[in-house]
């Protein structure tokens, strides 16, 4: 069998025709498809909606992070007070005051 | 050229609206695709399974898979070349079935005007193409069914590497080097089928 008989037999056989669908086949089809049962709704586990909003979250968290540092670091660089110094006034002076306990 | 151009984008186009509908719940409409696509996946199946009865089987498949996929169907190719894909996958998996049981399916005898063609050392001859097609089948039974799609895909109906790599989900160099593989395991083959 050389390579010039193996492409006359492709060659012949390209021209093979297939078989005609049957008169009622797409009516058929049709019939199949209305029985199948309609797909269920998407159902979203605890796993899946962690897994869908992960690299979000983690991106939203590491974005608030750096925001932070980097408004520290101005602040200091302003010769303000610190956020945390901030905060730590604002928590005696309203939430714990000494006074009051 | 343009008018074919023309009509390809216009049965696209047509496609992409009878989707739309169906999506939005007229699944009857789902009969009118089949009947614009039913022969070319005939055409496809009919590559892999000689039996027309079977053929008819595996094409109602092949539109059952589509169905079920539709919404995965995302309108970047064109949905025939969607189509196209999941009829070559349907007649892989009937290979794969077909290939475990492949000693409980008895074939007729070759003809004599295929055998004496076969046996023939010249080209010389006509071969119908009813007689190529058996021939190659009986061949192509003996390789692995991604072989013989490869084959198949490559020699019968002319498809690039890419298209090929895309039907079967393999990168375009292992098609190649398949494709290459799967010529020689051709050729062994239809020496056997010429010594019986």
């Amino acid at each position: 069998m050389n390579e010039n008989k193996m492409n006359q037999l492709f060659a012949a056989a390209r021209n093979q025709t297939a078989p005609l669908p049957s008169a009622g086949f797409a009516a058929d089809v049709s019939r199949a498809v209305r029985r199948e049962a309609p797909l269920p709704p998407a159902l979203f586990s605890t796993c899946d909606q962690l897994d869908f909003w992960f690299p979000r979250l983690a991106l939203a968290a590491v974005a608030v992070i750096v925001l932070c540092v980097a408004a520290d670091f101005g602040l200091t660089a302003a010769g303000l007070p610190e956020v945390g110094d901030g905060a730590a006034q604002a928590s005696a002076q309203f939430l714990f005051n000494a006074d009051d306990l | 050229m343009d008018a074919l151009k023309l009509g390809l984008r216009k049965t696209v186009n047509d496609d992409a609206e009878l989707l739309q509908r169906i999506r939005a719940g007229a699944t009857g409409e789902f009969a009118e695709l089949v009947q614009r696509h039913q022969q070319r996946v005939f055409g496809i199946l009919h590559r892999y399974e000689r039996d027309a009865q079977r053929v008819e089987d595996l094409a109602q498949e092949t539109f059952l898979k589509a169905w079920r996929a539709l919404e995965q169907f995302d309108g970047r190719a064109p949905f025939e070349h969607w189509l196209s894909r999941i009829a070559v996958r349907t007649a892989l998996d009937h290979l794969r079935r077909e290939k475990r049981r492949r000693n409980e399916i008895a074939l007729p005898d070759l003809g004599e005007d295929a055998l004496d063609w076969l046996r023939r050392a010249d080209e010389e001859g006509e071969l119908s193409a009813r007689d190529a097609a058996e021939i190659l089948h009986r061949a192509l039974r003996r390789l692995p069914p991604a072989d013989r799609v490869v084959i198949t895909m490559q020699e019968l109906e002319g498809r690039s590497v890419k298209e090929i790599a895309a039907a079967i989900g393999a990168s375009r160099i292992a098609v190649r080097v398949r494709a290459v593989r799967a010529r020689a395991k051709l050729k062994r083959a239809l020496e056997r089928l010429s010594d019986t």
